[in-house]
């Protein structure tokens, strides 16, 4: 019993890992820009698609596979903020950059259908095969390399925040962008970073989840949506929150698979998220935000 | 002295107040849902007009909750799909009369949208968003996973027609006939877009939109905001649970992915592509958005892309919806005409 509670919080936390990577560009993103990318998802499923050539193509270099899914990534969220969000900024609507994501992914979606079609992939890098076993757990060396590329992504990204020039300038903007642009910050660069780092994410954890995911063009939209709840119960622009909400959705999920049926997965996660929002709608670790609670 | 004489002038006779512009526009929409499906003999065409009907139903409700009351509602596939379940589980499970069944699968709706407000009144913009989102899910996943009551993904099939509605004098009216099925279909629309046009005209629409336009100041001005979120959610559920029947009937098989979240974004481009806010609008952008895609069958499977891009395209460059569209279009040709009027 010991041994399926602990090899299922194994499975929970490298799925956990890899939404924080999706959910935290998500929430880089409504930080600086009180906006949501729907089109994040399908970064994600073309990042995975994206390393799924490259490691096909070139013989199986799985890493090539990952830094192409990291600039493909990069590019689409410099190119969605170019052309969607920053000429509807004006607008100052909450609604009208949602739809128009809305329109970009169901494009993107239909044109990834179009070229790879909707049969799953089945995407096996030289990683998946080899088991590690330790006493009477074992996981996947895709596992390993899951956990060990999402920490480190985090772990980095938090120094990059914390730390570094542009990081502090990058909080400057979430907290009040006006008041950052008169201390000589452009925001509209600091944005544009910001969707580049964070698309730049939903590659590279595009490119880490092919091989766990069914592979489809779809395969994006069951991941985004429990990254919203992640970026919700950990509090909307909040990374601390979110990296304990995204081991927490992680968590729920493998422990429900084992113990309920994975059907009930989302079930649980969104109650989760209804309680949350009625309890502490602030999320787990509250923000100074006014505008939305 | 005069303000007071010109009060008291006497108003237009109830005569003359019967024939306005608006009852005359009525006149005229019912005319043209009589005629269509004169225009349209195929059953592929009369099929597409009921598709129409039920999205427009779909988007008027919705618009009701998103553009007057402002609350940004992007989980109505919920509501959709729990008054198509609600109403085929009772006419199957517990053999209720299908008008009997409709009108619970409409309250159970209503009243699921009055649940989900509960949210709304704490919540606000993505938040609330989010949650809605989440209630969709869930209702989704329960509809996919309680197999023993929705048998899950295999669906409920050879549901029903609307019975036959036997009037004196007349030939029994049977809804296995499509052009039937759309008079009943439109002809409820048209019910639902009269007493929504009332709604938002009447004071009650008036308390929605400065809900929407400012929660603060409405408080201030002693609008019980809770109880009027609940009213607005509860009406526009209420009528997408009436969609919701009208498909189960039509279709005669439900599954649960008809009601995925998708679902509840494509009525969002239909309100937003219409124009949020108005009545008017969300009708076109639900017509257009459902033609779309059927005129586009001739380029196969580019035209799902089109549909996305045409949504993308219409938020950047006219952000008000065709209704927006419509009303430049309608000034420049009025500026048209009155410099070529004032021309000797």
């Amino acid at each position: 019993m010991l041994t399926v509670i602990l090899q299922q919080g194994i499975n929970g936390i490298v799925m956990g890992g890899l939404y924080v990577l999706v959910a935290l560009g998500l929430t880089l993103i409504y930080g600086v820009l009180v906006q949501i990318n729907f089109a994040h998802a399908d970064i994600v499923t073309l990042g995975a698609f994206a390393a799924y050539f490259i490691a096909q193509l070139l013989s199986g270099n799985y890493f090539l596979g990952i830094a192409v899914a990291i600039l493909v990534g990069g590019v689409l969220g410099w190119l969605i903020n170019a052309a969607i969000f920053a000429p509807l900024r004006e607008q100052r609507s909450e609604l009208l950059p949602l739809i128009a994501t809305i329109g970009v992914s169901i494009m993107l979606q239909n044109a990834m259908l179009l070229l790879f079609g909707p049969i799953p992939y089945a995407f096996n890098t030289p990683y998946s095969s080899r088991v590690i076993h330790i006493g009477s757990l074992f996981f996947t060396l895709q596992n390993l390399l899951i956990i060990l590329v999402s920490t480190a992504t985090i772990a980095l990204l938090y120094a990059f925040m914390k730390f570094t020039f542009l990081g502090k300038a990058l909080r400057a903007v979430s907290q009040d962008r006006d008041t950052a642009a008169l201390m000589g910050i452009n925001p509209n660069s600091l944005i544009m970073l910001t969707f580049i780092i964070a698309s730049a994410l939903a590659g590279m954890s595009g490119a880490l989840l092919g091989p766990v995911l069914v592979l489809t063009p779809f395969a994006g939209t069951s991941v985004i949506v429990k990254a919203f709840a992640i970026v919700i119960i950990g509090g909307f622009g909040n990374v601390e929150g979110t990296i304990i909400a995204g081991l927490i959705v992680g968590l729920i999920e493998s422990y429900t698979t084992q113990f309920l049926d994975p059907g009930w997965i989302d079930i649980a996660v969104f109650a989760l998220l209804l309680i949350m929002l009625a309890v502490r709608p602030t999320g787990l670790i509250a923000e100074k935000r006014a505008e939305n609670v | 002295m005069s303000d007071l004489a010109r009060t008291k002038q006497p108003g237009p006779t109830l005569n003359q107040r019967f024939f306005t512009l608006r009852r005359f526009c009525f006149l005229v929409a019912a005319i043209i849902i009589a005629l269509l499906p004169l225009i349209f003999p195929s059953s592929y065409w009369r099929t597409n007009l009921i598709v129409c009907a039920i999205n427009v139903l779909l988007a008027i409700g919705l618009d009701f909750v998103l553009g007057y009351t402002g609350q940004l509602n992007i989980g109505q596939s919920a509501f959709y799909g729990i008054g198509a379940y609600a109403s085929t589980l009772l006419i199957i499970k517990l053999a209720v009369p299908f008008w009997v069944a409709f009108v619970l699968g409409v309250l159970i709706s209503g009243m699921g949208g009055a649940l989900l407000s509960l949210f709304a009144v704490r919540l606000r913009g993505h938040y609330l968003a989010i949650a809605s989102l989440g209630f969709a899910v869930i209702t989704y996943q329960i509809l996919l996973n309680w197999i023993s009551l929705t048998q899950g993904p295999l669906g409920i099939y050879a549901i029903a027609p609307a019975p036959p509605i036997a009037l004196p004098w007349l030939p029994r009216i049977v809804f296995t006939n499509l052009t039937n099925l759309f008079y009943l279909i439109a002809g409820f629309a048209l019910l639902v877009y009269f007493i929504l046009d009332q709604l938002v005209r009447s004071p009650i629409g008036a308390t929605l939109t400065a809900i929407r336009e400012d929660d603060l100041s409405a408080a201030s001005l002693g609008i019980d905001a809770p109880k009027w979120k609940a009213f607005a959610f509860a009406v526009s559920s209420a009528v997408a649970g009436a969609a919701g029947c009208f498909y189960a009937s039509f279709v005669g098989t439900l599954v649960p992915d008809a009601f995925f979240i998708t679902e509840s974004f494509s009525m969002l481009a239909m309100v937003i592509v219409g124009g949020m806010g108005t009545l008017i609008g969300p009708v076109f952008g639900a017509i257009l958005l459902t033609v779309l895609p059927e005129v586009l069958r001739g380029i196969g499977d580019l035209r799902l892309i089109v549909y996305g891009a045409a949504v993308t395209l219409v938020v950047l460059f006219m952000p008000g919806g065709l209704v927006q569209g419509a009303r430049v279009i309608a000034r420049r040709a009025l500026r048209v005409t009155t410099k070529f009027e004032a021309r000797p």
